[in-house]
């Protein structure tokens, strides 16, 4: 589990040309079937659709426009992600669960807004919006005793409950398009042959960061996942060199170009901090959630980070 | 019908008032029974639909403990996102909030490939009519190749679950349904038998039958294989006795009834073969046995050089990357012969329409799954049931609508979750599943196939562009 299911586009490109370690147990699953099943024609195609689905899920909202909350609700927020990060960990499931559930818990709380609610409600909602991606992304199902909040208890029934509330709010639509689903492929764009070491897990430590920086409906995953990878390569590029490099792949206009260059500065600060802050001396809830380094488990992602100053 | 799968809790608390979303409908009875629960025929009473048939699916509670099942969120979700002719069409999805169970309004077909099978072999003695198997194969595949498109795979194809409509503006048109089982290809994926889901083996590809872990669109062309030739010779192609064990057991049989058809398959016809576990394991029953080829023109009675024979051969193609896909068989000389494909697959210009009978209704059943008169029987045979309930192995549902506890909770003042429960049942609290425009969420480029009745909401990357225009719409 963990990192090394994440990537799913449909030829795992990664997977087959650099056996990366983390990818260790999805190549071997790929052993049998011939891997080759989709061409690099059908992987544009792929990825073309999910833009295209992806557009029409965004609709004509402006990629980077922020969605306004007050700090006491942001707090409210970063709890709510760092109780689905930890109990992501806790229980082993993908990083791509946590980040769904994040997806949902913003998706949720763009029609029905944050403020409306009490707190142990919105505790309540992440905890069912953790459960549905757990559902849709697991392939055990876990029982729902296994989600445990310290502050409330909720019984089985109030979490369907819920879990009915977030399903018909979203019209369930849950399948969610994710950074997650661009990272193989923007990996593969970006570096080419030369992948260096352990760059997707540096990948999602970016994506699961950023979740604590912005609302997920306020910007297009491809734009995230691009400025990720970026940073991930090398976090000292100048604005030109951002444009150069994104400059071949024809997938977005100037104004998404953009935004990816406002996604990998806000990238490049995370960054600092996850390489500055060593996770032993920052208190377990340090009133900046980003100050925390994730809780990863490096047996799933056994790639270490490569010290970068 | 609007959004009216939010009920108000209010009206649900007692045995004799019907929820509100109930209301909208006459309940005529029971129509199917499977492993997820029941399927019923309702008629609309409001006056812009009335009288149009609906099949009801409820979907059984799932095991206390776990909320509302993955699977009812992964058919939904699915249904939601497609939007095909040939594809089954979800109306409208009504949470009853007393019990939390969920119930699938669909558009009702009054047939399906089980039946009318069985009326012809049974009933008629006389096969189908060419016109009417090639309208269906066509149709089913026309279906397929959308859904292969976006990326589902439907893994549970079989005859019960092609439906055909009846009379009306769309009478013989065919509707695949039952998405319980499909996936996106993305979507982590676990052997059928890990599900605790008994699925029927008979029209299961044999790359499966081996083992492998990864599916591909090519699983539900083996079936549509299967399915080809069961419309021809109206008996199941491959008719392997279950082995019914868990988790996963070797179908030692289904394969067996395979390679005396088809053959034995071989390394060299299927190189990727080597790496399928039981093949690697059972070497003593499957690589050890060997079978003569009885070939397979000589059990659907075709002649070896017929397109017919061509386009079935290519489907049960053992090597999965070498079988037919459906954008494929769409162009495939068998459609472009006379008798051409027709949209009314029934009603034949030539020939006298077939009278199929119409589906057994259960009347003594009500929407809770409790008899009023007498325990409820199987409506029918087999798996055939409309709403598409693989299996037919029914269950204990809960016995009537009860009011539900507030109880358990700490820390929390009781009308505080009141409060929560009224605002989750509030009419009107989102999916307001306007049934004619549900949007496509995934306008795909489509692999250029005719007919093709998407209603797309946009067309910036519409059928004609691919590739498609590197501006994404804004």
């Amino acid at each position: 589990m963990g990192i090394s299911d994440t990537p799913f586009s449909p030829r795992n490109l990664l997977c087959q040309e650099n056996p990366d370690a983390c990818f260790k147990e999805q190549q071997q699953e790929e052993k049998e079937d011939d891997p080759c099943l989709f061409s690099e024609s059908e992987d544009e195609y792929y990825i073309q659709c999910l833009l295209h689905r992806e557009t029409t899920a965004f609709g004509s909202k402006s990629c980077c426009a922020s969605t306004t909350t007050s700090s006491s609700l942001k707090r409210v927020r970063l709890d709510c992600i760092e109780w689905i990060f930890n109990t992501r960990a806790s229980l082993d499931f993908r990083f791509l669960t946590a980040y769904l559930s994040v997806t949902y818990f913003d998706r949720f709380f763009s029609k029905k807004p944050l403020g409306d609610w009490m707190i142990w409600a919105i505790r309540l909602l992440s905890l069912a919006c953790f459960s549905l991606a757990a559902k849709m992304e697991q392939s055990t199902v876990t029982p729902l005793s296994a989600y445990k909040l310290q502050e409330y208890d909720f019984d089985n029934q109030q979490i369907q409950r819920a879990e009915l509330l977030v399903l018909s709010t979203l019209e369930w639509k849950m399948g969610s398009i994710t950074p997650f689903s661009y990272m193989s492929y923007f990996i593969n764009k970006f570096c080419g042959e030369s992948k260096p070491e352990g760059l997707c897990s540096r990948v999602a430590e970016l994506f699961m960061a950023v979740t604590k920086e912005i609302n997920l409906t306020d910007h297009r995953p491809s734009i995230i996942a691009a400025a990720a990878v970026l940073v991930a390569i090398d976090s000292q590029l100048t604005k030109e060199a951002v444009e150069l490099r994104i400059s071949p792949i024809a997938l977005w206009g100037s104004q998404e170009n953009e935004h990816i260059f406002s996604c990998y500065n806000m990238m490049q600060d995370i960054e600092k901090r996850i390489v500055k802050t060593p996770a032993s001396v920052v208190p377990p809830h340090s009133a900046a959630g980003t100050r925390r380094r994730l809780n990863f488990n490096e047996q799933h992602c056994p790639v270490k980070r490569i010290h970068r100053s | 019908m609007g959004d009216t799968n939010s009920n108000n809790g209010n009206n649900t608390n007692t045995n004799n008032k019907k929820p509100e979303w109930l209301q909208q409908y006459d309940l005529l009875g029971k129509i199917g029974e499977g492993t997820y629960g029941l399927v019923f025929l309702a008629r609309i009473k409001s006056s812009t639909n009335r009288g149009k048939s609906i099949a009801i699916k409820k979907f059984k509670q799932s095991k206390d403990g776990d909320g509302v099942s993955p699977t009812a969120i992964r058919e939904i979700m699915l249904l939601r996102e497609i939007s095909h002719e040939n594809v089954v069409k979800l109306v409208n999805v009504h949470i009853n909030h007393v019990d939390m169970s969920l119930y699938l309004a669909f558009d009702y077909a009054e047939h399906d490939l089980y039946e009318i099978i069985r009326h012809h072999r049974d009933k008629v003695n006389q096969s189908i009519s060419q016109y009417t198997v090639k309208s269906f194969l066509w149709q089913l595949l026309n279906g397929l190749n959308y859904l292969h498109s976006n990326w589902i795979i439907h893994r549970d194809l079989k005859p019960s679950n092609i439906l055909v409509m009846g009379e009306g503006d769309e009478q013989g048109v065919v509707k695949i349904a039952d998405f319980g089982l499909a996936r996106i290809y993305q979507a982590p994926l676990k052997s059928l038998s890990d599900n605790g889901v008994v699925v029927t083996i008979w029209y299961r590809a044999p790359e499966l039958l081996l083992g492998a872990k990864h599916y591909t669109s090519a699983v539900d062309m083996w079936a549509v294989g299967c399915i080809f030739a069961e419309l021809l010779t109206l008996k199941p192609l491959f008719q392997g006795a279950e082995v019914k064990a868990t988790p996963n057991p070797f179908q030692l049989d289904q394969l067996d009834k395979i390679f005396k058809v088809l053959g034995h398959p071989t390394l060299e016809k299927w190189p990727t073969l080597a790496n399928l576990p039981h093949w690697q394991q059972d070497v003593q029953h499957i690589q050890g046995h060997k079978y003569d080829n009885t070939g397979l023109n000589t059990v659907v009675h075709l002649p070896i050089k017929s397109p017919a024979y061509d386009l079935l051969s290519r489907m049960l193609e053992y090597d999965p990357r070498k079988r037919i896909s459906a954008a494929q068989a769409l162009e495939h000389e068998y459609f472009r012969n006379d008798p051409l494909p027709g949209r009314n697959a029934l009603v034949s210009p030539n020939d006298k329409a077939v009278n199929y009978p119409t589906r057994p209704v259960d009347r003594t059943t009500d929407f809770e799954g409790t008899t009023s008169l007498q325990p409820s029987q199987p409506v029918s045979s087999g798996n055939a049931v409309s709403g598409n309930i693989p299996g037919a192995h029914g269950g204990t549902l809960r016995s009537g609508p009860r009011q539900m506890p507030v109880g358990g909770m700490q820390r929390m003042q009781p009308q505080a979750m009141q409060a929560f429960n009224n605002l989750a049942s509030q009419p009107g609290m989102g999916s307001g599943m306007n049934p004619g425009g549900i949007p496509m969420q995934r306008g795909l480029p489509n692999q250029g196939h005719q007919q093709q009745q998407v209603r797309r909401k946009d067309t910036g990357m519409g059928m004609s562009g691919y590739p498609p225009q590197q501006k994404s719409r804004r």
